[in-house]
């Protein structure tokens, strides 16, 4: 007896020794990736201080020569990249030169300046005065907007437009040296440094040392003779990876069995579905989204495979019930393996997607990779939802029934085909709570823009899916031993 | 040889039943509401005790409702008595019943390997074991062809050939011998007796007699859930005979 415990240990030792030589570089691999792929936007995110338009309701004095506009103001921009002004034209042509200055009120520095011809400025326009790199330090500093015109003639001048519904708190209007009620219409913008991002190395060192910890804690448990839940983990993986293979190629071969093209469906179902919703919603609802193929594509990818994969594991137990009456095998395997198959299709899904990017002229940036990290989420959470469904299905057979609504209702309440911009204000909140949306939108950001979202976002969409899975694990976990007694 | 390799204490087994199972959420709502949420208890194992030595066979026999089945399931596992410890040395195999664990539009090829994995076989033994099992099957060229269109005899043949192309510690054999033709059910009974004497325990449930005594060396009564008899194959179906 003795002797099995001691070699149990040293087994343990083993596998503990063959997991931290996976996980440590593994980790430091994808840390590494990621600050590679992140790129700027782990450092800097546009500024929660940006200042927005105020509505025009009202013309300031006709700008010219001899006549200034000024609106002193401070800001929570921590990098001041442009301010804007926006014009009224009294509706005719304009002409002459408009002189447009950002001064430092400590100092009365010039920071920004630059000449317009108000012959190009038309109604309701702006005219940007664009820093060439960013300035640093005026957060919260007063700063003026000055605009003057050297040499505008009345009846040909144009005329800064302006709100006349109180003021800024910490900045006044003047008009040719008198001071005015309102705001003059103008936009401040720039970015900010990201907290976070700046510490990156400290966060990934934090990481690592938690990890090391983590790892040290199993091999105490080891030594002391007693079990860990890491090793068992591990053990089960090995013990079960060849099951695991058989049904995944068994859910994937009987899938397409005794059809023409095979698996070639699952690349050809999303661009079908693609052309037909493309058709319906850019010729007959006119959308007016840039990329909308792409922008449709990756929603179609990433629901059908939410939507296949909790629809799957769903009748995982139930549909297997011949088996689980008759075999032992750990239970969370059913569902495991139809969430696992459908991630196989997922996979060839994702060509399409890239042929269609390719070919209207989508530059893939490095940020594309990315992407993965949001499709991961959906498999995760799809795992999560997935369990507790099928758990939920042994005990009511409604869930099935419910679930079909359920999902109907969730593919409308996620922008797959629409722009998240027409839903109107008051429900927005359904976009909220929706953790589809978030993965959406950024997997969409990803590809389509080019950029990478800010890091908090990775932080809270992994929260989303891990808080899915956990939750699912628990349910099953705790309800798995009465399957039996309901199948 | 006296190794226990199952060792079952006190175990008791205890369904809570509904007049009839509630499926659905709302039958489940509505008889709540009206207070009619009744359980009956169910006893369906009653403080069993016994154990199983290595190498040998034991019959299980009992009417209908006994408690057979519920006691090889909780052998293997699938179900948690509720009350009592079962301790099981070694892995359990089961002889699934005709088709479960198969797939019907696979080929035999892929299920032997499907079913192989699902009985708990690694991936090495079973491609090492692979022809002996396709021989013993007689499937021959078949073996490449959908099971969907094997005979039933060709479906009970290959469940057969691969649950007992191991030694399994233990074998959970819930009456299946009589598959395929003379030869193939002489050739079967072969196999088990060969298992046998390789040191394989053997659980064996069957309604025919004839087959116990020919099988099995002890054998146990259960009756209600109760244990009613146990001991030598003769003495035991004698009783149970009258």
């Amino acid at each position: 007896m003795r002797k099995a415990a001691t070699s149990e240990a040293a087994d343990g030792a083993r596998i503990l020794g063959r997991l931290s030589a996976a996980v440590l570089p593994g980790y430091v691999l994808l840390i590494v990736l990621f600050y590679f792929l992140a790129g700027e936007q782990l450092h800097l995110r546009e500024s929660r201080g940006n200042m927005g338009l105020p509505p025009a309701d009202s013309g300031t004095v006709e700008l010219t020569a001899g006549s200034t506009v000024e609106q002193a103001f401070t800001t929570k921009i921590q990098r001041l990249e442009s301010v804007s002004v926006q014009w009224g034209t009294y509706y005719r042509p304009n002409a002459g030169t408009i002189l447009l200055e950002l001064v430092d009120l400590r100092n009365g520095a010039v920071l920004l300046s630059g000449t317009f011809d108000a012959s190009a400025i038309t109604e309701g326009g702006l005219t940007t005065l664009t820093a060439e790199q960013p300035i640093e330090g005026l957060y919260q500093v007063p700063l003026l907007l000055k605009i003057t015109s050297p040499d505008c003639q009345s009846g040909s001048a144009a005329s800064p437009l302006m709100n006349t519904q109180g003021g800024l708190e910490n900045g006044a209007l003047t008009l040719n040296g008198a001071p005015a009620a309102g705001t003059l219409c103008f936009i401040a913008q720039g970015t900010d440094y990201i907290w976070t991002g700046l510490h990156y190395w400290e966060f990934a060192a934090v990481g690592a040392a938690a990890l090391l910890a983590g790892l040290f804690a199993v091999w105490l448990r080891i030594r002391q003779g007693r079990r860990s839940y890491v090793i068992n983990a591990v053990i089960a993986v090995k013990k079960y990876r060849f099951l695991i293979r058989q049904l995944v190629s068994r859910d994937f071969k009987t899938k397409y069995k005794r059809s023409v093209l095979g698996m070639f469906w699952s690349f050809l179902n999303p661009l079908l579905t693609m052309c037909v919703q493309y058709f319906v919603f850019s010729t007959i609802f006119k959308s007016d989204i840039p990329n909308y193929a792409v922008y449709l594509l990756i929603g179609i990818v990433a629901f059908n495979f939410f939507s296949e994969a909790t629809g799957m594991a769903l009748s995982s137990i139930v549909g297997n019930a011949g088996l689980i009456t008759k075999v032992y095998m750990p239970k969370y395997i059913y569902p495991l393996t139809r969430v696992m198959s459908s991630v196989v299709n997922l996979g060839i899904s994702l060509i399409p997607l890239v042929i269609v990017s390719l070919a209207t002229g989508i530059q893939f940036k490095k940020s594309a990779v990315l992407t993965l990290f949001f499709l991961c989420c959906v498999i995760i959470f799809s795992l999560g939802l997935g369990l507790l469904l099928s758990a939920s299905m042994v005990f009511f057979r409604d869930t099935q029934f419910l679930w079909g609504v359920l999902n109907m209702i969730w593919m409308y309440a996620t922008p797959i085909f629409y722009p998240e911009s027409i839903l109107p204000e008051n429900f927005k909140i359904i976009l909220r709570i929706n953790p589809m949306y978030y993965f959406l939108k950024n997997a969409r950001l990803c590809i389509l823009d080019g950029i990478s979202p800010e890091p908090a976002v990775y932080m809270q969409c992994a929260l989303m899916a891990l808080g899915a899975l956990a939750a699912g694990a628990l349910v099953f976990r705790k309800s798995q031993d009465r399957f039996v007694l309901y199948l | 040889m006296s190794e226990t390799v199952i060792e079952i204490s006190n175990v008791s087994m205890r369904f809570r039943m509904n007049s009839d199972k509630i499926m659905s959420l709302k039958e489940f709502v509505t008889t709540a509401m009206r207070g009619k949420l009744q359980y009956q208890e169910f006893t369906a194992l009653d403080h069993v005790s016994f154990t199983v030595r290595k190498g040998e066979t034991l019959g299980l026999i009992g009417r209908n409702g006994a408690g057979k089945s519920t006691m090889l399931k909780i052998i293997s596992g699938i179900l948690k008595p509720t009350e009592g410890s079962v301790v099981c040395r070694g892995n359990v195999v089961p002889m699934l019943e005709l088709g479960s664990g198969f797939d019907f539009d696979l080929t035999g090829r892929e299920n032997i390997f499907l079913n192989g994995a699902i009985l708990g076989y690694s991936e090495a033994f079973l491609k090492a074991k692979y022809d002996e099992i396709v021989e013993f099957s007689e499937l021959g060229a078949f073996i490449e062809t959908p099971i969907r269109n094997y005979s039933s005899g060709m479906l009970a043949r290959l469940a057969f050939s691969v649950a007992t192309m191991v030694q399994p510690e233990v074998l959970i054999v819930d009456e299946i011998l009589a598959v395929g033709d003379a030869a193939f059910q002489e050739k079967s009974k072969k196999r088990m007796l060969e298992l046998m004497g390789g040191g394989t325990t053997v659980l064996f449930v069957s309604h025919s007699l004839e087959q116990v005594r020919e099988m099995c060396g002890r054998v146990i009564w259960l009756e209600k859930g109760r244990v009613r008899m146990e001991g030598k194959t003769e003495a035991v179906c004698d009783e149970y005979m009258l």
